[in-house]
């Protein structure tokens, strides 16, 4: 059994997971205008408004946002900051920050034929799990995963993976992105972007918003965690991938493969479709993707699914999305309720599901995280609480 | 695990046939290029080597890194005899190629596509650019292509880190292997050349004037820009396999293996000094290094770990393409028939962390 005995979040939602349930406790939608960059775009996105100054890493915005969210996960683990005499590793997803997408560099090399190497070497020393791990002195197995918008969801499944195969004792797991003015060009020019706030699965959606964050849990195992004398009541009891192996943008329109990632989570967990109290689903209020994942859940787990989508709160956060939905829906277990899905009002009919609209309890002890990437892969990871 | 099917395409060319002739014919000039006025050297991988019109048929609009990706992923499966039929209608179990997944290693991915993407921005603004070039560049664009292609169904997972990115992915493979995660896993790097990355490379580290990268010359280190792409098809099943992967780690040791008959360095220049490889040299253990015949990759460690399984699988060395060495270490100078049972390939970062691969050529297939 692999406990979660830490989460950490950052967002347009709040600064730390405590912030972040109020916010959500709310119905806040701390969404705007960009003022990172200069764009024409009018988009509106979900920008973190505050960064510590203990935190702030010129030029390297992903890497302030992961170190904010691994250390509150840390500290809420119980653990220092000097993690040497341990064995942890490091799984990060990520999207902006593995590519030398730095404009200003790029224009100075076009123009002139040479540029300065400062956003080289920034570059150089900024992937995201190495970076995160030799802040932390981790010693154990590092891998910084980018599957497009699974890479924080798949990234605390490979951690999982390395905890159940003895790789290492703890895992710092989760993703990061920055709102960075290059996604929001691209998403733009694929006519997926919302002018307005997003609606996931609304008849009317138009659209994601784009956002950024970062969501970071720390998993052990149970012998790590009672060596430590830590007790939790979460775990991680599954995680399943599979590839549509249909198209570089487009989910397969039969769900086929998120259904098989679905499934192989809850095997692996040993629990069936019935278990599961609610689905986090990724829910980017495309037209897309909310079809095909609605109409996959509930085929999977019936018209009467809990389900919400929290993109209405923090915007798609790419790289980030999967590690902060995963402490949303781990914080959603400890907590015992689940926000309503922000942005909802009318029925799409040819999406089987109703998403809750208002705060709602949590019955059962499993729940589901879900996530649909650009290239096709799907990832789900199943959380669990254990019986106070 | 096992490893059952291997492609690659290089500078030299496509399929086990080219390394086997290159391994032979020993070191080949690179091209010479010039970038912004500047002459420079580079291993490019010819576009003959990856025409392809059936494989390649939806890929149209796809770039050369996908292109490079799908065609070595492509070799590895067909060379493990794993045949896929792709069902139109997939079970929620899923078809064959559900039991294949894919671990793509990258240290820089798409950068050529992301600069395309730039100067989409720079020259038509924020809202004039290419969904097309966007979705290319999107980190996970090749791993896309390879699953769709070749009809994969299973985990399909891209990973980066600068220098240990395929190392990452061996042991993410071992691990999906003794999960039951796959029954196989198709796992390799790509890596592809760019006038920027030149910049950056002949910036930052010493040029190979003459074209030579010399690996045991370790200071200075001489570096030529490669790219490629090498794929291999993983299993705990024996089946032909060129050889077993026996233990990967990472700024770690491994444990408790014997010397190896052979240690292969991917020293290739992308290190400003590379005297830290004497730390895994011994006097007592030839060494070889193939960087001359790829070119200077941070994830070229893949390249060197096919020349070793085919080291293994035909129970020859292989001289090094280049012989410059100025500390007099124990190098592998002829091209002859041997009995080969373990090599060691060894890659350093620029924090001098190791990393080691062990693959063993003789009792193949107990599945670790």
């Amino acid at each position: 059994m692999i406990n979660i005995t830490g989460l950490g979040a950052i967002s347009a939602a709040g600064g730390n997971v405590a912030e972040t349930l109020q916010s959500f406790s709310r119905k806040e939608r701390n969404a705007g205008p960009v003022t990172l960059f200069e764009t024409p775009l009018k988009y509106p996105v979900f920008e973190v408004k505050h960064i510590p100054e203990e935190y702030y890493l010129e030029g390297r915005r992903t890497l302030s946002l992961a170190l904010i969210a691994a250390d509150e996960a840390l500290r809420d683990a119980g653990l220092e900051n000097d993690l040497s005499s341990l064995r942890v590793g490091v799984c990060m997803g990520t999207t902006v920050a593995c590519q030398l997408n730095d404009l200003e560099f790029y224009q100075s090399y076009r123009n002139t034929g040479a540029a300065s190497m400062i956003p080289v070497d920034r570059y150089l020393k900024g992937n995201l799990a190495e970076f995160v791990s030799r802040k932390f002195k981790a010693r154990g197995p590092v891998l910084t995963v980018v599957n497009a918008c699974s890479s924080g969801t798949d990234a605390i499944g490979v951690a999982l993976s390395w905890l159940k195969n003895g790789l290492c004792d703890i895992a710092i797991a989760g993703g990061a992105d920055e709102l960075n003015r290059i996604p929001l060009c691209g998403f733009g020019s694929l006519g997926i972007v919302s002018g307005e706030l997003c609606a996931p699965f609304d008849r009317d959606r138009k659209g994601l918003n784009l956002g950024e964050g970062a969501g970071v849990l720390v998993i052990e195992t149970k012998e790590s965690a009672a060596r430590r004398g830590r007790s939790s009541d979460l775990f991680l009891s599954g995680y399943g991938s599979a590839s549509d192996s249909y198209h570089l943008t487009a989910p397969r329109p039969d769900g086929a493969g998120l259904e098989r990632a679905i499934l192989k989570a809850l095997s692996d967990s040993g629990i069936k479709p019935g278990d599961i109290s609610f689905v986090n689903a990724h829910g980017t209020a495309t037209q897309d993707n909310d079809l095909v994942e609605g109409s996959t859940l509930g085929r999977i787990f019936g018209t009467d699914l809990n389900v919400l989508s929290t993109k209405g709160y923090t915007g798609h956060t790419l790289g980030a999305a999967g590690g902060l939905e995963a402490v949303f829906s781990a914080a959603a277990l400890r907590e015992g309720w689940i926000p309503a899905s922000a942005g909802f009002f009318n029925k799409d009919e040819n999406i089987p599901l109703i998403p809750v609209t208002e705060r709602a309890d949590v019955r059962g002890d499993y729940a589901l995280s879900t996530s649909l990437a650009f290239g096709g892969n799907n990832a789900a990871l199943v959380f669990g609480r254990r019986e106070k | 695990m096992n490893m059952l099917g291997m492609g690659i395409v290089f500078a030299s060319g496509r399929g086990i046939d080219s390394l086997d002739r290159a391994l032979h014919e020993g070191w080949q000039a690179p091209a010479e290029v010039e970038i912004k006025g500047r002459k420079s050297f580079a291993y490019k991988v010819d576009q003959q080597a990856i025409s392809d019109r059936t494989l390649l048929k939806n890929m149209r609009r796809a770039d050369k890194l996908s292109k490079m990706a799908v065609v070595a992923a492509s070799e590895a499966l067909a060379g493990g005899m794993v045949n896929i039929s792709p069902s139109p209608h997939p079970s929620p179990t899923g078809g064959e190629g559900a039991k294949i997944g894919v671990i793509v290693a990258t240290a820089l991915g798409a950068h050529v596509t992301t600069f395309d993407f730039l100067d989409d921005i720079l020259e038509y603004g924020d809202a004039g650019v290419s969904p097309t070039t966007f979705s290319n560049s999107v980190h996970n664009a090749a791993a896309s292509y390879i699953s769709s292609a070749l009809g994969i169904e299973g985990p399909t997972l891209t990973v980066t880190q600068f220098f240990f990115a395929f190392h990452s992915a061996l042991q993410l493979a071992q691990v999906w292997l003794n999960e039951g995660r796959c029954d196989y896993v198709l796992a390799g790097t790509v890596e592809q050349y760019g006038d920027v990355l030149a910049y950056v490379h002949d910036t930052k580290l010493v040029p190979a004037h003459d074209g030579r990268i010399k690996p045991f010359n370790l200071k200075p280190a001489f570096q030529v820009p490669g790219e490629g792409s090498v794929f291999f098809l993983l299993g705990n099943n024996p089946g032909n396999a060129f050889c077993e992967v026996q233990s990967v780690s990472v700024n770690d040791q491994a444990d408790n293996l014997p010397p190896a008959d052979l240690n292969i360095i991917d020293a290739d220049g992308l290190l400003e000094d590379e005297s830290i490889y004497k730390e895994c040299l011994s006097p007592d253990v030839p060494a070889a290094a193939y960087s001359p015949l790829f070119g200077s990759m941070m994830s070229g460690s893949a390249f060197n770990c096919a020349a070793g399984a085919l080291m293994l699988k035909n129970q020859k060395s292989y001289a090094n393409p280049v012989t410059d060495n100025p500390y007099g270490f124990n190098i592998v100078n002829d091209t002859a028939p041997c009995s080969i049972e373990l090599i060691r390939c060894v890659r350093y970062n620029c924090f001098h962390e190791r990393a080691e691969i062990y693959l063993r050529g003789k009792q193949i297939g107990e599945g670790r």
